[in-house]
């Protein structure tokens, strides 16, 4: 996952706010766009008939497309933001 | 004569009834039907017409029976392999998955025509099957031929533990080691749609195992090469420097030759001796005698039909497709099935001392080799003349470009005010045609190489070593009838 704006914490002793600040949006980012993939690859990928408790080789193949389908377009979409934020 | 009285034929008495009414028409009489709709007998239409609905019903019918068709030979194939995606997975375990390559085809310049060949008649049956695909389609000629070789350079630094997987990989919980993973890999599959492709992939396999292991840079490369080459030089014979883009003010230097030759060897000399950072040791280095066993090949094969020569069986085709959707699931279930065998190519026989062109011996047949052979009978003409033409682009290049290079230098030197129309559109300085030649030639070369790797005349590429890596897909024994 490629976020923007993210650099290393250098090394400025003491905890400045905006750090903090920094750290819990992306933490808040994070969340949401694991829980949104989760959501969206379940609904898509699984069927709510219920026949086995273990995922099968089906839904597996499935649900690695969903992920890395959701996670390419993110990669683009934060791209084009970035991109449109800088122009 | 007879007597008219008693021999004249009497009507008889009106005892007979009117004629008796069929059951229709008394139930109709009396509804305000006109009489003579009821008397209608059937009849055909008129001759016109009858070639109309004949032609139109004849055309939409083998439309319809076509796609029906398909839709039941894809349907039971999936039938047949849908029960393989109902199997358990582990969260952490890798599916099995296969490497589709599909190059492009000569005289099309739609490269992705391999690709929805087997996006439409094969991938249907892998997903009912869960099986994964990887699909690289190759943009030019010759591209798929660069990145087997180059994948199969990395794997090998990777076995031989030069590389190592970065560590940022290794921690993830999905990580395994490289012995599994190529255990997972044999599991697999490579499949190759059309003959171009297998040409392509053969070439790549081929050089993989043969060269060396380092990173050459081709950029790098043709740029000394032609650093070498006496276009740019001056009349007053001095070599610029050239290669790296900083030289932005090279033009600028009319000085003469001595200040540029310690320049130049020096630029040179780090060049000529490996790059000492990563130099490999003889042993490792050297093409490995043995090769380890590559996941089984699925051949496909496919034909792309292009030009106006090829419009009727284009229209053949399109009402036909139950044939490429019957020989495409086909190659999808036998992938999915995993029956293989080991690839038959007979040995190569000694080439005659007088080894003429022309012999007809050496069409004795080469086995697996010959996979589709019949497609290349497709291709156009006009793709003989592929070096030529190149040559031809070439040499009328390099004629315009001392001009264009007169120009730059007189323009940069200040030798020469730019024109009006020079000073709007600004000629391309000598950096710029540099680069431009640079990618020219790089363009050409590669075109070139990459359709010599695939014409017709060219052979299959083949090492002794594959006898034993390679393995083919086939038809799974029990199944004998099919639909």
């Amino acid at each position: 996952m490629s976020f923007l704006g993210r650099g290393g914490s250098p090394n400025t002793g003491g905890v400045s706010m905006e750090k903090i600040e920094m750290a819990i949006t992306e933490l808040d980012t994070v969340t949401d766009f694991f829980n949104r993939m989760v959501q969206s690859c379940h609904a898509k990928c699984i069927s709510s008939r219920y026949a086995d408790a273990d995922l099968n080789k089906g839904e597996s193949v499935c649900i690695d497309r969903c992920v890395s389908k959701f996670n390419e377009v993110q990669k683009k979409v934060g791209e084009k933001l970035q991109a449109r934020g800088q122009a | 004569m007879t007597t008219p009285i008693s021999e004249k034929p009497v009507p008889p008495p009106a005892t007979t009834l009117p004629p008796k009414v069929s059951g229709i028409r008394t139930v109709l009489r009396y509804t305000g039907i006109p009489p003579s709709w009821l008397d209608k007998r059937p009849k055909l239409p008129s001759r016109n017409w009858l070639i109309f609905l004949s032609v139109t019903s004849s055309v939409v019918g083998m439309y319809i029976y076509d796609r029906r068709e398909c839709k039941r030979i894809r349907q039971s194939y999936i039938e047949k392999v849908q029960d393989l995606s109902e199997e358990r997975l582990d969260t952490l375990a890798w599916p099995r998955r296969v490497t589709v390559y599909g190059g492009k085809w000569p005289g099309d310049e739609d490269y992705d025509q391999s690709m929805k060949y087997f996006r439409k008649y094969v991938k249907p049956i892998l997903v009912a099957a869960a099986v994964d695909y990887d699909m690289i389609a190759g943009k030019k000629h010759g591209d798929i031929a660069n990145r087997v070789a180059n994948d199969i350079r990395l794997r090998r630094r990777l076995d031989l533990g030069i590389d190592e997987d970065p560590p940022a990989t290794q921690i993830l919980p999905t990580y395994k080691a490289i012995p599994e993973r190529r255990k997972l890999e044999l599991e697999g599959g490579i499949v190759i749609i059309g003959r171009p492709t297998f040409k392509e992939f053969m070439a790549g396999l081929k050089r993989g195992w043969t060269e060396g292991l380092e990173k050459i840079d081709q950029d790098e490369v043709l740029a000394k090469q032609l650093e070498d080459d006496t276009v740019f030089d001056e009349p007053e014979e001095f070599d610029l420097d050239q290669g790296s883009s900083q030289a932005s003010t090279g033009s600028k230097f009319p000085s003469g030759k001595p200040a540029f030759s310690p320049i130049q060897l020096q630029r040179s000399l780090p060049l000529r001796p490996p790059p000492g950072s990563n130099s490999i040791p003889e042993h490792l280095n050297a093409p490995p005698a043995v090769i380890p066993p590559l996941p089984p090949m699925l051949l496909v094969s496919f034909t792309n039909l292009i030009g106006l020569k090829q419009i009727p069986l284009m229209i053949w085709d399109f009402f036909n497709q139950r044939l490429k959707v019957q020989s495409g699931s086909d190659a999808g279930y036998r992938l999915v099935m995993k029956a293989t065998r080991p690839i038959e190519v007979p040995s190569v026989t000694e080439e005659p001392v007088f080894g003429d062109t022309a012999t007809s011996s050496e069409e004795s047949s080469l086995g697996d080799l010959e996979f589709d052979k019949e497609a290349e009978g497709y291709y156009k003409n006009s793709l003989k003349s592929i070096p030529q033409d190149i040559e031809k682009a070439r040499e009328k290049y390099y004629e315009a470009l001392p001009a264009k290079i007169a120009i730059a230098r007189a323009l940069s030197r200040g030798t020469r005010e730019p024109t009006k129309e020079e000073y709007k559109n600004p000629p391309p300085t000598e950096v710029e045609l540099r680069a431009e030649r640079m990618k020219k030639e790089k363009r050409w070369r590669s075109d070139l190489q990459g359709w010599e790797t695939i014409k017709p005349e060219a052979k299959v590429a083949w090492d002794e070593r594959f006898r034993d890596a390679m393995r083919i897909f086939v038809d799974p024994p029990h199944d004998g009838t099919q639909n």
